[in-house]
C-alpha cells in the first residue's frame, strides 16, 4: 500500500517547530490541540482540545434534503478504512455494476448471503454532496443495496436491505497532506443492515481499493464531548433528556442508567462554561467540569463514583452514541459537529 | 535481608496477583508485600509497620477514579519518597476504549514528580510474572541491595518523560 519512504513524509517534520510563548493563566492564550500519535505510531495529529459549538445550521442550505433523510434516523455501525488507492468519485456507476456482481458470485459460492427469494441485489453508489467541509475533505459517497425479488414487477418499489456510507468530515489537514497522490481518505464508514452484507460490501472494498477495515469504538473522552456539545444545544433545539448508560465493574456488573432533566442539565452546562472563555468554542475541561458534576451529584445521592466504571452510552433527543460504535443522529442541524468528531475517531485509530 | 514494598491501587485487583507471585519469586531476599487501596494508610499499626523501600502506584488506565485517587493518595506521601522510592505502575494502556488522554495526564503526573512510569499487562499470567519481576529489580536496587545503584541514581535513569513533540508547552 503506502511505501516505507512516506513515513519520513509524514506530518512530524511538516509541524511548526516555533514554541508558543508561556502566558500567564489567560484561557485564551492556551493551546487549543494536543498532540497524539495514530495507532501505527507512524503519523502525529493534532487533537483539538477546543472545539466550535455546535450551531444549529439548516443543513438542507449545503445538502439534497432526500439524501439528509437517508442519514438521520438510522442506527449506524461505525468502522475506520485506511485510505482507498485509485477510489474516483467519476467511476461511481462503474463500482455498483461491480459490487452487485460481487455480491451475487458470493451468494453462488453461498459464501456470505443468506439464500432467500431474492435472486439480485441492485446497489448504488451516489455521492453526498455539502457534507464535507475542507477543501481537503473528499465528498461522501453513499451505497444503497436493494433486493431485487425475482418475479418482481417492474414498476415494485425495491426494498432497501442495507445502506452505508463513507466520510471525511473535517479531516485533520496534516493527515490528509502526508497522503500519496493516489490515495483518497474517506476514513468513516458506516453500516446499517444485516451483517453478512457489510462483510461482503467491505472484501469488496479491500480487494478493490487495497485498503483495511477496522471497528471503531468511541472512548470515553469522545463520549464526553458528545454529551457537552449535545447539553449546549439546548436553547436552540430541545434535547428532551440526557441519558448516560454507565457499567461498574462489580460482581455481576452493574448497570446504572442516569437520566438528567434537559433544563438542569443546560444549567450545569451553563455554570461550568468559564466566563472569559472565547463565545463559539468550547474547551476539554469545562467538559471534564460538567462530566464531574454530573458524577458528584451520583455520588451524593448514592454514594456511587460513577468513574470507576466506564461510560457505555450517551444519547438525548439529538442524538445518541455507544461505546461499542453505534451512532444515531436524530437531528440533522449538528451532523457537521458529530462527523468531525467521528472522522477524528477514525483517523486516530489509522494503522499508519 | 529484609525489603519492604507498598502497592496502593484502588480497584484492590492487580495487587494481590503481583503481591503472591513477588513474594513467591525471590529466595535469598525476603520480601514484604503491603497492599492498600489508598493513602493514607491507618493511624493503629503505625508502630509495627516496618520501613518502606518502595511505594507503587497502580493506575487502571480503565477507570478514572483510579487515576484520581492516586492523586488523592500522593498528598499523604512523605518528600522523601520521592527521590527513588516512587514508582507508577499502569495497566491497560494497549486496550482500544481507553482513550489517549488519559495515557497523557498520568505521564504528564509522572514527569511531574520525577517518578519512573511502568506498563504492565494484567490480565495474563505472563504479563503478572513479568510485572512482577521488574518490580523487585527496582525493589532490590531501593532497599541497597544492589551495590553499584542507589533508589535515586536509578529513578533519574527510567524516570518519566514526555518528548518535546508531544508536549510543546511543557516546561
Amino acid at each position: 500500500m503506502m511505501e516505507g519512504r512516506s513515513a519520513m513524509e509524514s506530518p512530524v517534520t511538516r509541524l511548526p517547530t516555533r514554541r508558543r510563548t508561556k502566558s500567564y493563566g489567560r484561557s485564551c492564550f492556551e493551546a487549543s490541540s494536543r498532540f497524539a500519535y495514530t495507532s501505527g505510531q507512524l503519523t502525529i495529529l493534532r487533537i483539538p482540545t477546543t472545539r466550535e459549538a455546535p450551531r444549529a445550521r439548516n443543513i438542507a442550505e449545503r445538502v439534497d434534503p432526500e439524501q439528509v433523510t437517508l442519514l438521520i434516523k438510522n442506527e449506524w455501525k461505525l468502522s475506520y478504512v485506511t485510505p482507498l488507492y485509485r477510489f474516483r468519485h467519476t467511476h461511481l456507476k462503474k463500482y455498483s455494476k461491480h459490487l452487485s456482481a460481487f455480491i451475487a458470485a458470493e451468494k453462488q459460492q453461498g459464501t456470505a448471503v443468506e439464500v432467500g427469494l431474492e435472486t439480485g441485489y441492485r446497489v448504488t453508489f451516489s455521492t453526498v454532496l455539502g457534507i464535507a467541509e475542507t477543501d481537503e475533505d473528499a465528498e461522501t459517497v453513499f451505497i444503497q443495496i436493494q433486493s431485487k425479488p425475482m418475479f418482481a414487477a417492474t414498476g415494485d418499489a425495491l426494498k432497501v436491505v442495507w445502506s452505508g456510507w463513507l466520510t471525511c468530515v473535517n479531516g485533520s489537514p496534516e493527515y490528509l497532506h502526508s497522503l500519496l497522490p493516489d490515495f483518497v481518505s474517506l476514513p468513516l464508514f458506516c453500516s446499517s443492515g444485516p451483517e453478512n452484507i457489510t462483510v461482503v460490501v467491505k472484501s469488496w472494498f479491500e480487494k478493490m481499493f487495497d485498503c483495511r477495515f477496522g471497528s471503531l469504538g468511541l472512548d470515553s473522552t469522545s463520549l464526553q464531548w458528545l454529551c457537552a456539545l449535545w447539553t449546549g444545544c439546548h436553547p436552540d433545539n430541545n434535547i428532551r433528556y440526557l441519558r448516560l448508560l454507565w457499567t461498574l465493574p462489580t460482581q455481576p456488573p452493574l448497570d446504572v442508567s442516569y437520566t438528567v432533566n434537559p433544563q438542569d442539565a443546560w444549567e450545569l452546562w451553563n455554570s461550568v462554561r468559564q466566563e472569559d472563555s472565547v463565545d463559539g468554542t468550547v474547551g476539554i475541561d469545562e467538559v471534564k467540569h460538567f462530566m464531574a458534576g454530573l458524577e458528584s451529584h451520583f455520588f451524593r445521592h448514592f454514594k456511587i463514583y460513577l468513574s470507576s466504571g466506564t461510560l457505555r452510552k450517551v444519547s438525548t433527543a439529538l442524538g445518541s452514541a455507544q461505546q461499542d460504535g453505534k451512532v444515531k443522529i436524530l437531528c440533522s442541524d449538528y451532523l457537521a459537529t458529530v462527523l468531525t468528531l467521528l472522522t477524528e475517531c477514525a483517523i486516530l485509530k489509522m494503522p499508519i | 535481608c529484609l525489603t519492604s514494598t507498598q502497592l496502593v491501587e484502588n480497584e484492590e485487583q492487580f495487587q494481590k496477583k503481583l503481591a503472591d507471585v513477588i513474594v513467591n519469586a525471590e529466595k535469598d531476599v525476603s520480601v514484604g508485600v503491603r497492599l492498600a487501596r489508598r493513602l493514607p494508610l491507618p493511624v493503629e499499626n503505625e508502630e509495627t509497620r516496618p520501613c518502606i523501600d518502595l511505594v507503587v502506584f497502580i493506575i487502571n488506565l480503565s477507570f478514572e477514579r483510579s487515576f484520581q485517587s492516586v492523586e488523592l493518595s500522593l498528598k499523604y506521601v512523605d518528600p522523601g519518597f520521592f527521590l527513588g522510592k516512587v514508582c507508577f505502575l499502569v495497566t491497560g494502556a494497549r486496550c482500544w476504549s481507553v482513550s489517549s488522554d488519559r495515557l497523557q495526564s498520568v505521564r504528564k503526573l509522572a514527569t511531574s514528580l520525577r517518578c519512573p512510569l511502568l506498563y504492565a499487562e494484567d490480565q495474563t499470567v505472563e504479563g503478572v510474572n513479568t510485572a512482577a519481576a521488574r518490580l523487585l529489580r527496582v525493589l532490590k536496587v531501593t532497599a541497597g541491595l544492589t551495590p553499584w545503584a542507589t533508589g535515586l541514581s536509578l529513578s533519574t535513569l527510567t524516570r518519566c518523560t514526555l518528548s518535546s513533540d508531544l508536549e510543546g508547552d511543557f516546561d
